[in-house]
């Protein structure tokens, strides 16, 4: 019984992250911007909150500074793409080489050895309890804003028909935009949660493609925050099998490579059709 | 009190330059309360210019736009969001709240009003793709509509509707017409504006070059300044024994709304058989099954072989295409006209010599398609990318005819392009015709297979609703069998 509830605990601690990134996937796809640069706002609020948390001692506003590094990131994307016609996917490419780079870089000229900082002053389990609570609420939340209200229903719009939102006397563009600032300071957080809540400290690549994992989930979810979560939380519970199956030695491996092929099948329609909002990664 | 006389918008001196085109070129209009306004022009004349102009879509580089209420634009691509819902697609940008919320309730009342006092029948809950065309035209009406709109403006709004949904169309617009608002439509159908309108302005090139109310002038007048002189005569058809030469049993293809689903009918040489049907019931499965493009079920004979096998070896068969979108399935673009034409008989004789491609056969080609089919170009190295739609269209007219082919699949070939340019298609596939190729030609304009067919088959929902021939034809029974009639 009581390593049914370490198991559970485990899955909630490895979905979250994943659940932030999935959640900031569906914002910004469902405007019409499909942000690979998931993985790098990851990155970027995991160590922007480490070295906030360091420099300040304050934990709380390393998670406002990581935030705000994800929306940064993120923010870029939607820039380039609405007001420079860039492909997106380029564009993603881009930004998660520059937070791949650029975080490297800092730590060593920060903290003076590559690789990883020195622990910071962390969220501590309260602190990591109440992001867990977070995700959720959130999930909730976003779904009830998607269906719920005005501004989901244009979110919604933008990433269907930009051209009839626009004729709607709305600008796609700033929906847009406005949309990966959203996601950005949401993966941003999942960031943080990495870095500050479930440890304290950054190390270079902690994010461990938890970005692209998110990326899975958005489509296995069907481009709705629930279902995100959903199967955010699903490919969580895979990772924390990982740690019980390790010992009867099915290869890890094998499992990371679940959320994908759970996303292949429902990009095939084994599991279901799923389909991708129509100007999904067009850029305008 | 709804005011029904008096202008409800001006327009003085409107122009437009798109670089060194001058799209629009020094117009005045005035649309009156209480009247349907026609706008006639060919592609390319300035009309949805000005239009997105009036309706304040676009800014013009001189002149200026005086409506005394919001002025309402109904795309001729509707500009709404598929996968939403009637009513939000009505609301959005204006949704009706409460606190944060959307007030779903409000807004689909307000969609109901609405339908009610316009008489435009639709339920507010109906996802958008889930519609026919006809009551999808509804939503962007009412959309516009919501805006209270003293001027509404309508893109060559009848294009995709059966002549039956025309009908209603305009009932709709009369109406609308008697509690004050100014409608202007515009549109290339020239007996619409006879039966409808009560005032007509023509463009070309970019000006105004007649404006008549519709009492006083004709279809001929119309269609004179339009063209600017007058309206080539097709091509005579010749008596030709027709023969066998292409059968299809039971041909399906596609999924969704847009399959095809059993269709069974032959094409005899020296024969057009025109396929007539609003867009999106089958037609573009039914030519890319032909033409060998796309998985299908069912069997095709051309002179009582069975017709098989991947593109090439159909177009080497002699089974040659004219298809829909002439810049992204027929063109390449950048290339210049001579390695246009060749595309496709590269692989084979004449055009191949030994490995390579013989460069004197296709250039040969090339004047000669330019030449017999006028194509206005620099010379045959110019590149496709910088010819017009109608001159592009004759270049693949052009190089489908040009190896007297067997069989001609030719999908909307005069979609877009100018009268003149139209008629000399059309004769070109009558002569064709005249040398024994056996013709399908689908069109969504009934007034063209009515001119130019030997025989008629209505395709609906995917399926040959009905047959008639050249000596029976019936508008108004063809009509109905385009709209789904029994």
């Amino acid at each position: 019984m009581a390593e049914l509830l370490d198991f559970f605990q485990l899955a909630l601690v490895k979905a979250t992250p994943l659940i932030f990134a999935a959640l900031a996937g569906v914002i910004c796809e469902r405007s019409g911007i499909l942000n690979i640069a998931l993985e790098g706002g990851l990155t970027v609020g995991a160590f922007t909150g480490a070295a906030v948390s360091f420099e300040t001692g304050n934990p709380l506003l390393g998670l406002i500074a990581g935030m705000l590094a994800g929306a940064l990131l993120c923010g870029l994307l939607g820039v380039a793409a609405t007001r420079f016609g860039v492909d997106q996917i380029v564009a993603g490419i881009g930004l998660n080489m520059l937070a791949a780079g650029a975080t490297a870089f800092a730590v060593v000229v920060l903290f003076g050895a590559p690789g990883a900082t020195p622990e910071v002053h962390a969220l501590g389990s309260a602190g990591e309890t109440a992001l867990i609570a977070v995700a959720v609420v959130a999930a909730l939340a976003l779904q009830l804003g998607f269906d719920r209200t005005p501004w989901g229903l244009r979110l919604r719009a933008c990433g269907e028909n930009p051209q009839a939102v626009l004729s709607a006397g709305l600008d796609p563009r700033r929906i847009r935009v406005l949309a990966t600032l959203a996601g950005g300071a949401i993966a941003g957080l999942g960031g943080v949660f990495l870095s500050l809540g479930e440890l304290d400290l950054y190390s270079d690549g902690m994010t461990a493609g938890r970005g692209f994992i998110a990326l899975a989930a958005v489509i296995f979810g069907r481009w709705t925050p629930l279902g995100a979560a959903g199967a955010a939380l699903a490919f969580g519970a895979l990772s924390a099998l990982q740690f019980v199956l390790q010992r009867s030695g099915v290869p890890s491996e094998l499992m990371q490579a679940l959320p994908y092929l759970a996303a292949l099948a429902a990009l095939t329609g084994i599991v279901g059709k799923a389909r991708a909002p129509a100007a999904d990664g067009v850029s305008l | 009190m709804v005011e029904t006389a008096g202008a409800a918008l001006e327009a003085i001196g409107i122009v437009k330059r798109f670089g060194t085109l001058v799209a629009v070129d020094g117009v005045d209009l005035e649309l009156a309360r209480g009247e349907i306004h026609a706008l006639c022009g060919e592609n390319g004349a300035g009309k949805s210019t000005l239009a997105r102009i009036l309706a304040g879509a676009l800014a013009p580089s001189a002149g200026r736009v005086a409506s005394d209420g919001p002025v309402g634009l109904v795309h001729q691509h509707f500009e709404l969001v598929d996968r939403l819902r009637v009513w939000e697609n009505v609301v959005l940008g204006r949704e009706p709240r409460r606190g944060l919320r959307l007030d779903a309730a409000a807004a689909r009342e307000r969609v109901r009003s609405l339908a009610r006092e316009y008489a435009l029948d639709v339920d507010p809950d109906a996802v958008v793709e889930s519609l026919p065309v006809g009551i999808a035209q509804r939503v962007e009406i009412l959309r516009e509509l919501a805006r209270e709109p003293s001027t509404l403006v309508l893109d060559e709004p009848t294009a995709v509707l059966a002549p039956r949904e025309i009908d209603a169309l305009f009932a709709t617009l009369r109406s609308l017409a008697a509690r004050g608002a100014a409608i202007m439509v515009i549109t290339h159908k020239l007996q619409e504006v006879i039966s409808h309108a009560n005032r007509v302005t023509v463009m070309r090139g970019g000006r105004v070059v007649l404006r008549a109310a519709t009492a006083e002038t004709s279809l001929d007048a119309i269609a004179r300044a339009m063209v600017g002189g007058d309206v080539p005569a097709l091509a005579t058809r010749r008596a030709v024994t027709p023969h066998a030469a292409f059968a299809a049993r039971d041909l399906r293809a596609g999924d969704g709304a847009h399959a095809l689903r059993g269709a069974s009918f032959e094409v005899r040489g020296g024969e057009i058989v025109g396929i007539a049907g609003v867009e999106g019931n089958g037609q573009s499965a039914l030519c890319d099954a032909i033409a060998g493009v796309v998985p299908y079920a069912g069997e095709m004979t051309l002179d009582g072989e069975p017709l098989r096998g991947n593109p090439g070896a159909r177009t080497a068969a002699g089974v040659r295409t004219i298809p829909q979108d002439r810049q992204r399935e027929a063109l390449v673009l950048p290339w210049s006209i001579a390695r246009n034409v060749a595309l496709g008989d590269h692989t084979r004789p004449p055009l191949r010599r030994g490995w390579s491609l013989d460069r004197q056969a296709c250039d040969a080609l090339a004047t000669e398609i330019v030449r017999r089919f006028d194509v206005r170009a620099a010379s045959i190295r110019t590149s496709v990318a910088a010819l017009s739609g109608g001159n592009q269209q004759k270049v693949v007219v052009g190089r489908a005819l040009a190896h007297e082919p067997r069989v001609v699949i030719a999908y909307q070939p005069t979609r877009g392009i100018d009268v003149g340019a139209a008629s000399l298609v059309q004769s070109r596939l009558i002569e064709a015709r005249n040398a024994g190729a056996a013709v399908l030609l689908v069109s969504f304009e009934l007034d063209e297979l009515l001119a130019v067919a030997d025989r008629i088959l209505v395709l609906y929902r995917g399926a040959i609703a009905g047959e008639f021939v050249r000596e029976g034809f019936d508008r108004a029974r063809i009509g109905a069998l385009m709209a789904g009639a029994a």
